[in-house]
């Protein structure tokens, strides 16, 4: 229906920061769930692996839509109480985490683990562990975004979201030396696991600790995005 | 004779009923928009208020509307008809300007298009030859037309300082800032009535301000705007608030849930403020774009998540279309009319 009105209010716009924490909370479930894939594939439970991945897959369809949303929720005319810079850089970094996950997923599809030691198996879960719990924090950090617009910033906001940065940045240096262990141990297990196998793995190393390292970068352009209004 | 005094008090009773639909809805969208009040609530404070405001503080505007831009008493001298004529044609035009407006969703001032309309037939009674263009209260005009810009801007300071206070004071410090935002829900209960009575008192002269004239003229009132005509023109209005303006208030209630109390009163109070500042003055101004200036100032002290300037180019714009049309609809309805009843 068209309304029959001289309304000008539209001058008050849809806010970003509301998908942009539907969107952190949509990357974040994404990595929970690949925890749940992660285990499944550990087990050799291909059926549990692959819906996992396909709901993984929504998942992140939906985060890149919400990502859609906010960019174009944002052009030149719309005036926002920080930079638009920093919280479109942030917000890619973001975006990121769904991006991995679905990865990592993917990855864990294309070769079964038969051959691969208990040992390094553990190694996985605890690395996968390490991540969810970094990323878990982030998603925390993000849904403070919304406190801090609510009081226009207040000084207290500030500081309390500040001080769980530097814990994520943290839980990902806590996920980097797991990595490098863990790809120590794949090494010296080559012998068992095979040329390809190896390769494989490493592969899946490096998605999962992906997954840390983005939600690390994201909380850092958070900060950025904050202290630069 | 009869027939055009009809014609008058229905031209200015569709006015009020437009100026109800639209901008006293506009007015009062952002109590319901905050959750402060519910649409029943805002109707009533809006029907009490509005009403108070036309009546008790809407003769200064009224006055302005009716003698300050255009020399009604130098043209009644010459010819009483003519003024009669011209103001029906100055409420016929704005009232069409203004519904031509709403049906293509413009943010047209009913205050911008009486404006327009009065000098329309100021500047073809000068044509006439009935009086010169000088004789045309320009100055007044000039005043009027910089309040227009200078309304809006005062509006988006007085809204940032309000915030930046609020801000400073209770939400910087806020341990529980629901609490805080609650507290404010009955304060916008005052600035909702202040803002249905600030627009009242300058809004009111949109509809009755050539009416007064006419009929002064006529000499069927004398100097002093009584009181009634006041209260028609506040019925109207609140009539237009009560049969369409309801429907208004819900579309932007809730499309501005973005508002919160604390936000909404301080956007409100300072245009509440501003509006009635200028009724003081004897301007009239345009309250819509006084509460676009409030938000827009809300925004920029950082109390809105997002703020959309395209709406002010379509102000700027709306404002540079408003006041030629309007006064050349309302010569050629002048014309016409001439050719009708001289």
């Amino acid at each position: 229906m068209k309304d029959y009105i001289r309304s000008v209010l539209d001058v008050v716009s849809e806010s970003p920061f509301v998908p942009l924490e539907t969107h952190a909370k949509k990357g974040v479930l994404a990595v929970e769930k690949l925890a749940e894939a992660m285990e499944a594939y550990c087990k050799g439970d291909k059926a549990v692996l692959e819906e996992r991945t396909e709901e993984i897959d929504i998942l992140e369809h939906e985060a890149d839509k919400l990502k859609q949303k906010v960019r174009a929720g944002i052009p030149s005319s719309v005036r926002l109480p920080v930079n638009k810079k920093d919280l479109l850089s942030f917000l890619k970094q973001q975006d990121s985490i769904a991006d991995f996950a679905q990865a990592a997923a993917y990855w864990m599809t294309l070769r079964p683990c038969e051959t691969v030691p208990e040992e390094i198996k553990e190694g996985f879960l605890e690395l996968m562990a390490t991540s969810l719990k970094t990323a878990r924090l982030y998603r925390e950090l993000a849904g403070a975004l919304y406190k801090l617009l609510a009081t226009s910033f207040s000084k207290e906001e500030i500081k309390d979201t500040l001080r769980i940065i530097p814990e994520v940045e943290s839980l990902e240096h806590d996920v980097d030396v797991l990595e490098t262990a863990l790809l120590k141990k794949i090494f010296e297990n080559e012998e068992a696991i095979g040329g390809a196998g190896v390769c494989h793995l490493i592969g899946l190393v490096e998605r999962i600790g992906g997954i840390a390292d983005k939600s690390a970068s994201a909380a850092d352009r958070l900060r950025t995005m904050i202290l630069r209004r | 004779m009869d027939l055009l005094v009809i014609a008058l008090i229905l031209a200015g009773l569709y006015m009020a009923w437009n100026i109800g639909a639209n901008d006293l809805a506009n007015a009062m969208g952002t109590s319901v928009g905050t959750g402060a009040l519910t649409l029943k609530q805002v109707i009533i404070i809006a029907a009490v208020f509005e009403f108070l405001g036309a009546v008790l503080f809407g003769e200064r505007v009224t006055t302005t509307i009716a003698k300050g831009i255009v020399p009604i008493d130098m043209i009644s001298i010459v010819q009483p008809n003519i003024v009669v004529l011209g103001m029906l044609a100055a409420i016929l035009a704005a009232g069409f300007w203004v519904t031509l407006a709403t049906f293509y969703n413009l943010p047209v001032s009913t205050s911008h298009s009486i404006v327009g309309s009065v000098l329309g037939f100021g500047l073809i009674a000068a044509r006439n030859g009935i009086i010169s263009f000088s004789d045309i209260h320009w100055e007044e005009l000039t005043r009027i037309i910089a309040s227009w810009f200078i309304s809006p801007v005062l509006g988006a300071l007085l809204a940032y300082f309000v915030f930046s206070v609020i801000r400073k004071l209770f939400l910087r410090r806020a341990k529980d800032l629901p609490l805080i935002e609650k507290k404010f829900i009955s304060l916008q209960l005052i600035t909702a009535c202040y803002m249905a009575f600030a627009h009242g008192s300058n809004d009111v002269a949109n509809a009755v301000g050539p009416l007064t004239a006419a009929l002064q003229v006529m000499g069927i009132l004398g100097v002093e705007v009584p009181v009634w005509i006041l209260v028609m023109g506040g019925l109207g209005m609140v009539i237009g608030m009560a049969t369409w303006g309801y429907k208004v208030v819900e579309t932007i209630g809730s499309k501005i849930t973005e508002l919160t109390p604390t936000r909404g009163f301080s956007a409100e109070f300072a245009t509440a403020s501003v509006v009635l500042l200028h009724s003081y003055s004897s301007l009239p101004i345009s309250t819509t774009h006084t509460l676009v200036g409030s938000v827009i100032g809300v925004g920029l002290a950082g109390g809105i998540a997002a703020v959309d300037l395209r709406v002010v180019w379509r102000i700027i714009s709306s404002w540079i279309a408003t006041v030629p049309i309007a006064a050349l609809t309302s010569a050629l309805i002048f014309v016409g009319l001439e050719v009708i009843f001289l």
